[in-house]
């Protein structure tokens, strides 16, 4: 990690010092080393400040939509970064010549609050950067596991005892939008929640409300979630998202065949339509 | 006159105080541990560092029902939700939380009109203090002169010494709830030593400080500075910090109706939220991250100040601890200090 | 212990479309309650959350004048959830409303001064309260000059027509009434609220100036005033923001330290200038 980190500082600095980009989106030391801030590198100074370890866990691509169209930016993507940034391109947010992607394979990283080592159980496992402009470190080996091993359990369930799962977690959600916020991709402005006329959900964190909100965004992101887990890390309930998130995504790709955020000349499975399409939704 | 029960009986006493009133008390759940209204004495625990949020929730629910009511053609059937009377009993709640009630109370309770679902509940509620035995990291309450087993506003204090649970009380109400719960040994003249000992230990401890000399004062010097964009650039704008809070107090009031039939809540809001100042009219004077995180420390550390004497904050550390992506409101403030400080040099 | 949150219940006794656009209405209502109605005292500048069950409230200017006897006016604009049920209201509805809230004009200030009360558009519903009360009878006497200068876009979208027409019918009150555009049935003033108030020209002496309007018209009539001498102290206005409580415990409304539902609306520019400008 020191070496990435020695690689992202020489390559922002080269960045910045001839103005290529406006910012590099990085990480700085938070009050303490174990707990790295989301940074942007503005100045050729910035630079000296910028850090990696195994606990620069944030999605970054979740910054890229605060900026205006246009703007060059760089990026330190790690394997699920670099997909937000696929699926930000296919989109439309962001224009793919105006990023500099740092491509930073990596696993292993940790979640300090929890004390755990994060695997392809809570975030997907994709190790390596699917697209980049630099790679900041040599690819790893493709790994041979599953990102859906982890719904074997919920997925062998009933029925009814998975609606009893889903109620019992949902009910704990006090509507903190930790989230929808950290999302790279739940850009929308408004969001639905937020919306008076209709009114989809609301305020109060009943379970009715929380569902309203909760298999909405899901379903929002359908073929657009590209697990990297953020959501389930941000929620202070320790609420399991990834577990549905994941389930929507493997039934898209069974559905679908496309997997989210591979390819930016792709376009997202929900806004395309092809004949060999599945119509099981439909019968 | 100190009583105690063996840490492992625990179970006993809180059953006791079930008897007593409504308990809420720190649970450990999916979360973790957090204060929660109790139905098993099985699940109350004493083995944490500090709850996931604070313990406001005894007294300002998420959810508070204020009025139902019913459509008719001529309007509405309406009646009101009569704010609780019922006694209550808070039990481990570290001293920086106990200190939170009262800044709470300058809110709720002051300015000419009384919030009645705040203040009865606080009136009826007896409080059950758990002082520190450690210190981490992040916590900062040594800042607001809060000690590791300060008692300021409690009615018990309880410290955990050697597999023992020593209560002290404090106040009349203390004295009285101690006495009616049943299950408690007098202590003998050991344990009041031990008691004495634990507490004096935990007024060593040394939590990080900040400066809050001035902070209020200081504050609106910088209100235009890009201090603030620099701070709030890696902020998520959700509501994390301001839902763990202790004292935080932003609420919403909205109308849940379902065909003709609904209720008027009270329901926790955050000024960190992008549509907490949207106006019908589509106008928003805080548009912009940076200018509603300089709302969130400015209304804690100086407007709070202003109107009620004392900074909004007791430094438990949970919004940092909580905060998605690690921001510290601690490093904010003493920050957004020396900018202001330097900002003043510079103008002479 | 009395419950803030509880509405007092009134009832809709007439709805005036004020606009040729449909968009304000005033609504007349009367409490329910005697007792209510006793207990409502009020002054001009204030408001009260109007609160229909179901949709929400709404904090509306308080647009009678205590001098009213026997009903209350609101004079409101369809905007979002809650005014929309309002406007689609009829008479009869039973409605609730709590206040009075917020603070009034300076009517202590103003005394044994010359008063110029400026408006534009929809904001003149409290400067209305405010007029009708200093013209009143035996409060007339308490102040100097008074002159009023109000305008609108076009003659339909004036407010209170009936009254601007009654005062300027009167001699003990100066009424300037002025539209951006006329129409072929108009027969009065043209012009926008600065330039009228350029020829006006109202003297700074003694006289204090209480100015509402929408932010683009504020922007240009307060440096009409400064010109003409008046001191920051002397120039009142009302602000607006999203409210909820309306009595300073929900955190919403606040410049600065200054909760807009409990220490304003009313605020004087000195005021303002002291604090944090986020509004």
């Amino acid at each position: 990690m020191k070496g990435i980190e020695k690689r992202l500082r020489e390559e922002a600095k080269k960045l910045l010092e001839t103005g290529s980009v406006s910012a590099v989106l990085a990480f700085r030391d938070g009050y303490d080393g174990d707990h790295p801030v989301p940074f942007a590198a503005r100045d050729v100074s910035d630079a000296d400040a910028i850090v990696f370890n195994e606990y620069c866990t944030h999605n970054l691509a979740r910054y890229v939509t605060e900026y205006e169209p246009g703007t060059k930016i760089a990026i330190a993507a790690k394997g699920a970064d670099s997909r937000a940034l696929v699926v930000l391109i296919q989109e439309e947010k962001v224009k793919r010549d105006d990023l500099v992607i740092l491509g930073i394979p990596c696993s292993g990283m940790k979640d300090a609050r929890r004390g755990t080592v994060i695997d392809e159980a809570t975030t997907g496992n994709t190790v390596n950067p699917v697209i980049h402009d630099i790679m900041l470190a040599d690819q790893l080996p493709e790994p041979d596991t599953s990102p859906y091993s982890v719904l074997t359990d919920l997925e062998s369930r009933g029925h009814d005892a998975r609606w009893k799962f889903w109620r019992k977690e949902l009910s704990r959600c006090i509507r903190c939008y930790a989230c929808r916020n950290a999302c790279p991709l739940c850009y929308c402005d408004p969001c639905f929640v937020d919306q008076t006329e209709p009114r989809w959900a609301d305020k109060s964190p009943s379970l009715e409300s929380n569902l309203m909100f909760h298999l909405t965004r899901f379903y929002h992101l359908a073929g657009r979630c590209v697990d990297c887990g953020d959501c389930s890390r941000a929620c202070p309930m320790n609420i399991p998202l990834y577990l549905f998130h994941k389930k929507v995504a493997k039934e898209c790709e069974e559905m679908f065949g496309q997997t989210a955020g591979m390819d930016p000349e792709e376009t997202p499975v929900m806004v395309d339509f092809k004949v060999e399409d599945s119509d099981e939704i439909l019968l | 006159m100190v009583k105690k029960i063996e840490h492992d009986r625990i179970q006993e006493i809180i059953a006791a105080l079930m008897e007593k009133g409504i308990l809420y008390a720190p649970v450990e759940d999916e979360e973790g541990v957090n204060f929660h209204l109790v139905d098993d004495p099985a699940r109350v625990t004493l083995d944490f560092y500090n709850t996931v949020q604070g313990p406001k929730c005894a007294f300002f629910p998420q959810t508070e029902e204020l009025i139902r009511y019913r459509m008719t053609h001529e309007g509405a059937d309406a009646a009101e939700v009569e704010p609780d009377e019922s006694p209550q009993v808070l039990f481990g709640v570290r001293p920086c939380d106990v200190r939170s009630l009262a800044i709470m109370d300058e809110l709720f309770c002051g300015g000419g009109i009384v919030d009645p679902y705040w203040k009865n509940r606080r009136d009826n509620t007896t409080i059950i203090a758990y002082a520190f035995d450690t210190v981490d990291t992040v916590d900062f309450y040594g800042s607001f002169g809060i000690g590791a087993a300060d008692d300021t506003g409690a009615d018990i204090l309880m410290v955990k010494v050697d597999g023992d649970l020593l209560l002290d009380a404090r106040t009349e109400k203390g004295t009285a709830l101690l006495a009616a719960l049943d299950g408690l040994d007098e202590a003998a003249a050991e344990d009041e030593k031990r008691f004495a000992a634990a507490v004096e230990g935990a007024g060593a401890l040394e939590t990080r400080r900040i400066d809050t000399d001035c902070v209020a004062r200081d504050l609106p010097g910088i209100f235009d500075s890009e201090f603030w964009q620099t701070e709030a650039a890696p902020c998520l704008n959700c509501g994390v910090c301001t839902f763990v809070c202790p004292t935080c107090h932003c609420f919403d009031i909205t109308d849940e109706t379902l065909f003709s039939k609904g209720r008027r809540v009270k329901t926790w809001d955050s000024c960190m939220f992008t549509d907490f100042t949207l106006h019908a009219s589509g106008h928003n004077p805080r548009t912009k991250k940076h200018q509603r995180l300089r709302q969130r420390v400015n209304h804690k550390f100086s407007y709070y100040v202003t109107n009620c004497d004392v900074i909004s904050c007791v430094g438990c550390g949970r919004c940092t601890r909580f905060c998605p992506v690690n921001i510290d409101i601690a490093g904010i403030v003493e920050r957004a200090r020396k900018r202001a400080s330097s900002q003043q040099i510079n103008n002479q | 212990m009395k419950n803030p949150y509880m509405p007092m219940p009134v009832t809709i006794e007439t709805i005036i479309t004020e606009v040729d656009t449909d968009d304000i209405k005033t609504f007349r209502v009367v409490f329910d309650r005697e007792e209510d109605a006793v207990a409502f005292q009020y002054l001009p500048g204030q408001f009260a959350e109007m609160s229909l069950y179901g949709t929400g409230e709404s904090p509306i200017g308080i647009a009678s004048s205590p001098t009213d006897e026997g009903y209350l006016e609101f004079t409101v604009q369809k905007a979002g959830m809650v005014t929309s049920e309002l406007h689609g209201s009829d008479e009869g509805r039973t409605i609730g409303i709590r206040g009075p809230l917020g603070n009034t004009w300076p009517l202590e200030y103003l005394k044994g001064k010359n008063v110029v009360v400026v408006g534009g558009g929809f904001a003149f519903t409290t400067l209305r309260s405010l007029t009708r009360y200093m013209l009143d009878g035996g409060n007339r006497q308490r102040f100097e000059n008074i002159t009023v200068i109000y305008g609108a876009r076009t003659p339909g979208l004036l407010i209170y027509k009936d009254e601007l027409a009654a005062w300027e019918k009167r001699d003990d009150v100066e009424t300037y009434i002025t539209v951006d555009q006329g129409d072929e049935n108009w027969q009065g003033r043209e012009g926008f609220v600065p330039t009228i108030c350029t020829e006006v020209a109202p003297s700074s002496n003694n006289t204090v100036a209480v100015i509402c309007g929408p932010p683009i018209m504020i922007r240009f009539t307060l440096p009409v005033f400064f010109d003409l001498g008046f001191s920051k102290e002397n120039i009142y206005t009302s602000l607006e923001m999203r409210m909820k409580c309306g009595f300073g415990k929900c955190g919403r409304c606040n410049v600065g330290s200054k909760y807009v539902c409990k220490d304003g609306p009313v605020f004087s520019l000195a005021e303002l200038d002291a604090l944090t400008p986020e509004y």
